[in-house]
């Protein structure tokens, strides 16, 4: 449950901290759950109970294109040295955004139903097209 | 022509939808917009009535809420009937042009759905954005409950577009509490609304070829403040038209509306100000208080522009007690209410004593126990013979008390 | 004055459910409101409705409610003591779950004494409707549990209220009605 501060305790400005403390280290370099969030932060809010589907990656027909990543209007894509490395399903809201951006002629992220496992699905992908022959 | 839509008696309708259909019979020619909670609905539905072919008009995407108005402008001075919708940001983005379309005499529909003004960026109801447009040369008609939404946009045009008048018309519904509440709604039919709105008089369009004319002008200090007066003239003028509109609606659709909106004012010793839908749940509030013998009374503007001095000197000439809500925060100064109220009473014979209180920003829940602590706190006052707290007051709000100007007690 | 408050997610159909609700019942003579709670309300978001009925017309504007009914639409949200906010002695539950009634008192103790009934209407919409709606079927449930209409008067209202969409859609809902104000016990 939130506490809701009287006129007198809240931070003027509308703002609010991204951090709990001041920041030393350099963020980017610090693995994300090891970075002190401040409550307030939305990387605190979990989201995934609002999906109906998931997006389920698949590693074999990426072309590391970053479209998902740009696209992804929750920043729920993480990718590392412009590599896409996995969805954070903590975040992920099951928009399909990403699946729909993704140009690879099968795609590399699928929406499924959420109660789907990643390995049945990743199981049952459909095939790549073989190049006809000339 | 446009398609006859199939209405029934009563709709269960929200703000925003009856409205709409309001526009709808008055056959708007062009409705630019651009839109924003919580008044989208207003913009989809009726570009939906366009593509569907139940009003002939245009319905035009225009890139920002300066852009929506300026176009109503530019329509509405070459002699077409014209209305948009916006709220919030979008009102205040449009406000350098409001100033342009009442100075140039654009009988425009303007309709708002209430709403805060960030920052804090907010999307629920209050009369932020009302208040910021009060002073904007436009006549200002407030809706309590989704039948008022409808009712007061049909009579809009009508009160606008008098040649007489000539001037634009703000329809202000509450945001969210009457724009998305779904309610009974009593509907006009097609043939009688329409009807009842008539044709657009035409003053010196644009396009007319054979009498090219220059819309506002640049007037420097010799002729500016001749311009400015007249147009305060005609704006306060327009009250009596407003009524003859009013009195008319009443006789075909046999709903009344006034001026000022009262519920047990006559006897009262007691009395909120409010705007908006405040007055419906004041009024439950006066009737439970009224159970228990004590004469309370609820009192709103109808019309905000132009102000209503004389009725409210009239019906509040024998109050005792009076607190002026305002749902907007006032930012270094009493409310604007508090303001208006104190303005039209100081002159006569006895003034009560009068209170301020800010209630309901962005949303906050309007309760019938706040309410019913306004008049607790109106009941002390009227025992002490005097204020027994300072003149303003924040309703309904966290943290230690707030109150502001004059002394306790 | 008759007071509901639906609980669901965003895009589940709890204001289109009090709309529909509101209509319906504005037919038989009766004066209604539907309203919502809107923050961000993302699809997926928990989001509560509310409906008032009164033989008057309705002037009261706050949103504070101790409800006569809570329907829950969806079947996390049967877990959440949110749904006894505000509650009174009186408050009668309609919880949209799988569940049965004694697993749902094991799993949220805090509806224990309370005077619950129980509906799978997302089952009912998946299998009728063929979408997660649970909306029309709550309904169905609402009128087996108040008895405030008689079962075949509100079909042929909803119809009525509906008769914007296809015949098949319509068939759908009334179907889910049907099941849902038969199961719901
Ligand atoms: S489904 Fe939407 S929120 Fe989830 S990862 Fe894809 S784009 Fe992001
Ligand atoms: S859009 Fe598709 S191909 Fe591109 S990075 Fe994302 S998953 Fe890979």
């Amino acid at each position: 449950m939130e506490k809701l501060l009287g006129w007198d305790e809240i931070l003027p400005g509308a703002c609010l901290f991204a951090f709990g403390e001041e920041i030393k280290e350099n963020v980017a370099q610090t693995p994300r759950d090891s970075r002190k969030y401040s409550d307030n932060n939305s990387h605190q809010a979990h989201v995934s109970d609002w999906r109906v589907t998931k997006p389920v990656f698949n590693v074999d027909h990426c072309i590391n294109c970053q479209f998902c990543w740009v696209y992804c209007p929750d920043m729920s894509i993480i990718s590392k040295d412009k590599k896409m490395i996995e969805v954070d399903y903590d975040h992920c809201k099951g928009c399909g955004i990403c699946a729909e951006v993704c140009p690879t002629p099968v795609k590399s992220l699928m929406m499924v139903e959420e109660f789907k496992s990643e390995e049945e699905t990743l199981a049952a992908w459909p095939e790549k097209k073989k190049k006809e022959a000339k | 022509m446009a398609k006859k839509y199939d209405l029934q008696e009563v709709e269960v309708l929200d703000g925003n939808v009856a409205m709409t259909h309001a526009l709808r019979q008055a056959q708007v020619d062009v409705l630019p917009a651009y839109p924003i909670t919580p008044s989208t609905k207003i913009v989809e539905l009726f570009s939906q009535f366009c593509a569907d072919g139940y009003v002939d008009g245009e319905f035009i995407r225009v890139e920002s809420e300066h852009a929506a108005m300026s176009a109503c402008v530019g329509a509405s001075a070459a002699g077409a009937r014209v209305a948009t919708a916006t709220a919030s940001q979008g009102l205040a983005f449009m406000i350098e042009v409001l100033y342009q379309a009442s100075g140039m005499r654009l009988p425009i529909v303007l309709c708002l759905s209430n709403r805060a003004l960030a920052a804090p960026l907010n999307v629920n109801g209050d009369h932020s954005d009302m208040y910021l447009a009060r002073d904007a040369g436009w006549i200002q008609l407030c809706s309590f409950e989704a039948q008022h939404s409808y009712d007061l946009a049909l009579m809009a045009f009508r009160i606008g577009e008098h040649v007489d008048v000539r001037l634009p018309v703000v329809v202000n519904q509450d945001g969210f509490i009457t724009s998305h509440t779904a309610e009974n709604v009593h509907m006009i039919p097609d043939e009688k609304a329409t009807a009842f709105v008539g044709e657009l008089e035409v003053v010196n369009s644009l396009l007319d070829n054979t009498k090219p004319i220059t819309y506002g002008v640049q007037t420097e200090e010799n002729w500016h403040f001749e311009h400015k007066a007249r147009q305060h003239n005609d704006l306060l003028e327009s009250k009596s038209h407003i009524k003859k509109v009013f009195e008319e609606f009443n006789e075909k659709f046999g709903r009344e509306y006034k001026i000022v909106e009262q519920h047990k004012v006559d006897d009262a010793d007691m009395v909120i100000v409010c705007i908006g839908s405040t007055f419906n749940t004041s009024s439950l509030v006066v009737d439970n208080f009224r159970e228990k013998g004590i004469k309370v009374g609820v009192i709103a503007p109808r019309v905000l522009r132009p102000f209503p001095y004389e009725e409210f000197a009239e019906a509040l000439k024998d109050t005792k007690v009076v607190a002026c809500l305002d749902r907007s925060s006032p930012n270094g100064a009493v409310g604007m209410l508090y303001n208006e109220i104190s303005g039209a009473l100081i002159n006569n014979e006895k003034t009560p004593i009068i209170s301020n209180y800010i209630y309901g920003l962005g949303g906050r829940d309007v309760t019938i126990e706040l309410l019913s602590s306004v008049f607790n706190d109106l009941t002390e006052n009227l025992k002490a013979g005097k204020l027994t707290h300072k003149v303003q007051q924040m309703l309904g709000l966290r943290g230690p008390k707030c109150e502001y100007f004059g002394e306790k007690g | 004055m008759l007071e509901i408050r639906w609980h669901s997610r965003a895009g589940q159909g709890a204001v289109t459910g009090a709309k529909g609700f509101a209509e319906v019942v504005s037919h038989t003579g009766k004066e209604v409101q539907a309203f919502a709670f809107y923050g961000s309300a993302k699809r997926g978001a928990a989001m509560t409705a509310y409906n008032r009925v009164d033989d008057k017309q309705i002037i009261n504007n706050e949103k504070y409610m101790e409800p006569d009914y809570v329907l829950v639409l969806d079947p996390a949200l049967v877990m959440s003591d949110s749904i006894i906010l505000n509650h009174k002695e009186s408050t009668t539950y309609i919880l949209g779950t799988n569940l049965t009634r004694d697993e749902v008192l094991e799993e949220a103790p805090f509806l224990k004494g309370k005077r619950i009934h129980t509906v799978d209407c997302m089952k009912i919409s998946l299998n009728t409707i063929g979408r997660a709606i649970p909306n029309t079927p709550m309904l169905g449930a609402f009128m087996k549990v108040s008895q405030m209409l008689p079962i075949e008067e509100f079909k042929e209202d909803m119809k009525l209220s509906l008769k914007k969409f296809p015949q098949k859609i319509i068939d759908a809902n009334m179907d889910a009605i049907s099941q849902a104000y038969g199961e719901v016990s």
